[in-house]
């Protein structure tokens, strides 16, 4: 074999890896759509898996969204989302601005400090955060909810924030301190600003995130007017397990403003990732 | 004489960020070291048993299961899910039409909740009617199985849906750690006459030492943390089969009000984690 059909040959078996494995990838979101669009009558038929039923069922995606509640579990995430991300990327980066730009004495001791949340896993803080909430009156709120979500974003935060600011010259704050500017001056039209891009990544990835979070939510909300999207979605198996038409209905429902969020902003996923590796 | 006015800015704007990470984190931690000297119900009468959760805890039959699920979990996903992913990346990594939409395509899973994950892999291994079993009887192969109600077959098709999902990750990871390959070294290699198998476990993976070490710790520590996908699909049974540390901790704190034994098994895998991440941290400030 000459190198060119030596080329074309590997060329080949690549696409056919790629493709294999596409199909593979491909199977759970078809099954998802096909099963979703079935009504219960459709099943008993007997009919294959894959054959579109002649009317679909619209009444799976009704159901879901009022009596399965899932209209209800999307405003509430959404409002924890709304609550979360923005305060906690302020949060983050005035406490990111701090250890890279100004005056502390152990900056890195500092940094390290803020990086401990990554590592632990949430299991080691639940019980005292039940206990407490207990006593407070916390469990059940929107506060409660967002109040330790923004708590357990703070590694992550200060670690892409930190990253970034590194990179942002001296020379521009520096410019700002002459020209009279406080701290807080500089850091809110100076540096935040500046921090962009990081920003966005971070609204992005904290946004998802916080609307797929279950564990925290399970422990903190019980209450069925203020569950959101993950832990309702496990209401749907206990009352329907049987009906997977409602059931599939309601997860295809949860995913599509993830979907939506995510073709948006594609390319911020793949760059803000790379930039991680490269930091 | 003058003295220096002291400067203390920077506490100031680290202060939000500090309160409620020592209120959400920090404490609570410490809190949970307390709580797991105790037993009792977390409601008042919690009485001081010293180490008695712990010595319990390692004569506890459930947890070895547990621990030696997570560590077979782990050994799965460093070798399976890395490999499928390096795999991806590297195709990917090629020049070719409708590479982005791939790429996009693979990392999708990931940005499902991973509640929804499991209920979709629940109906794909539905014993009667799911995709798995109907396909199988579609090609006329006798293997129908109850997958995730089965002892022998659950953690496996757990862990295929988990790496439906996890894939994406570490696939970015890595082609992020191949595009700092720089180009010059492989062309170095090919005048030297290496094919191109050579060059790429002579040359591209020693150079992508560092991504590999991350991608491997990012594993570890998501193995050590996985629930949500077998809450969702089958939350420890069928007879402890998948049952994971947290999941066994989340069952006992919680469905059986056991908070200072639950909360004896968090603290054991926070200490089983550092075991992962001190070595990892040490390495990566040394090479910064």
């Amino acid at each position: 074999m000459d190198g060119k059909a030596k080329k074309t040959a590997g060329m080949a078996l690549k696409y056919i890896v790629l493709i294999i494995l596409a199909i593979l990838w491909v199977v759970p979101i078809i099954t998802l759509v096909f099963t979703a669009v079935k009504s219960k009558a459709d099943f008993f038929s007997g009919m294959s898996l894959f054959q579109m039923p002649e009317n679909i069922a619209w009444d799976n995606f009704t159901n879901a969204m009022t009596k399965g509640r899932l209209f209800q579990y999307m405003k509430n995430d959404l409002i924890i989302c709304c609550l979360k991300v923005p305060l906690g990327i302020f949060v983050e980066a005035m406490a990111a601005f701090a250890i890279t730009r100004l005056t502390l004495k152990k900056p890195t001791a500092w940094f390290t400090f803020f990086l401990i949340g990554m590592m632990l896993p949430m299991q080691v803080a639940l019980v005292p955060i039940s206990i407490i909430y207990n006593k407070l009156n916390l469990t059940n709120t929107y506060f409660g909810l967002f109040y330790v979500y923004i708590g357990f974003g703070i590694s992550n935060g200060i670690l892409i924030m930190h990253g970034f600011f590194k990179g942002i010259p001296r020379d521009l704050d520096e410019a700002a301190y002459i020209d009279g500017a406080s701290k807080w001056r500089t850091f809110i039209n100076i540096i935040f600003p500046v921090a962009k891009p990081a920003v966005a990544t971070l609204l992005i990835t904290d946004f998802l995130a916080t609307w797929n979070e279950y564990l925290l939510a399970t422990v903190i909300i019980n209450d069925n007017k203020l569950k959101t999207v993950p832990v309702g979605l496990m209401t749907f198996v206990g009352e329907h397990g049987t009906d997977y038409g409602y059931l599939c209905a309601g997860v295809l429902v949860s995913v599509i403003p993830v979907m939506a969020v995510y073709l948006i902003f594609q390319r911020y996923f793949v760059e803000g990732m790379a930039g991680a590796v490269k930091s | 004489m003058k003295t220096k006015k002291k400067d203390y800015s920077a506490y100031a704007f680290m202060l939000p960020a500090l309160i409620i990470y020592l209120s959400v984190i920090i404490f609570p931690v410490g809190y949970s070291l307390y709580i797991s000297l105790h037993s009792g119900t977390g409601v008042g009468g919690m009485r001081f048993v010293g180490l008695t959760n712990y010595i319990t805890l390692f004569q506890d039959k459930i947890f070895y299961i547990a621990l030696k699920n997570n560590l077979i979990w782990i050994f799965l996903t460093v070798c399976v899910t890395m490999t499928v992913a390096l795999a991806l990346a590297v195709l990917l990594n090629n020049k070719f039409r409708g590479r982005t939409f791939f790429r996009a395509f693979f990392y999708f899973p990931c940005v499902v909740a991973g509640i929804a994950v499991a209920l979709i892999w629940r109906w794909i291994y539905n014993p009667n009617i799911g995709f798995i079993n109907e396909f199988f009887r579609a090609i006329g192969v006798d293997f129908s199985q109850t997958w995730i109600s089965s002892e022998k077959t659950a953690l496996i098709a757990l862990f295929v849906a988990a790496l439906w999902q996890a894939i994406g990750q570490p696939m970015i990871l890595f082609l992020a750690g191949l595009q700092a390959v720089s180009v010059d070294v492989l062309e170095a290699a090919s005048i030297d006459g290496a094919n191109a198998v050579q060059k790429f476990f002579r040359v591209t993976l020693p150079l992508m030492r560092d991504t590999f070490i991350m991608v491997i710790a990012i594993l570890v520590i998501s193995a050590m943390k996985v629930y949500d996908i077998v809450k969702g699909l089958t939350d420890g049974g069928p007879n402890n089969a998948t049952q994971m540390l947290s999941t066994y901790m989340y069952s006992q704190a919680f469905d059986y009000n056991n908070v200072g034994y639950g909360t004896t098994i968090a603290i054991v895998m926070v200490l089983i984690m550092l075991i992962v991440i001190i070595p990892y941290l040490s390495f990566t400030t040394k090479n910064n």
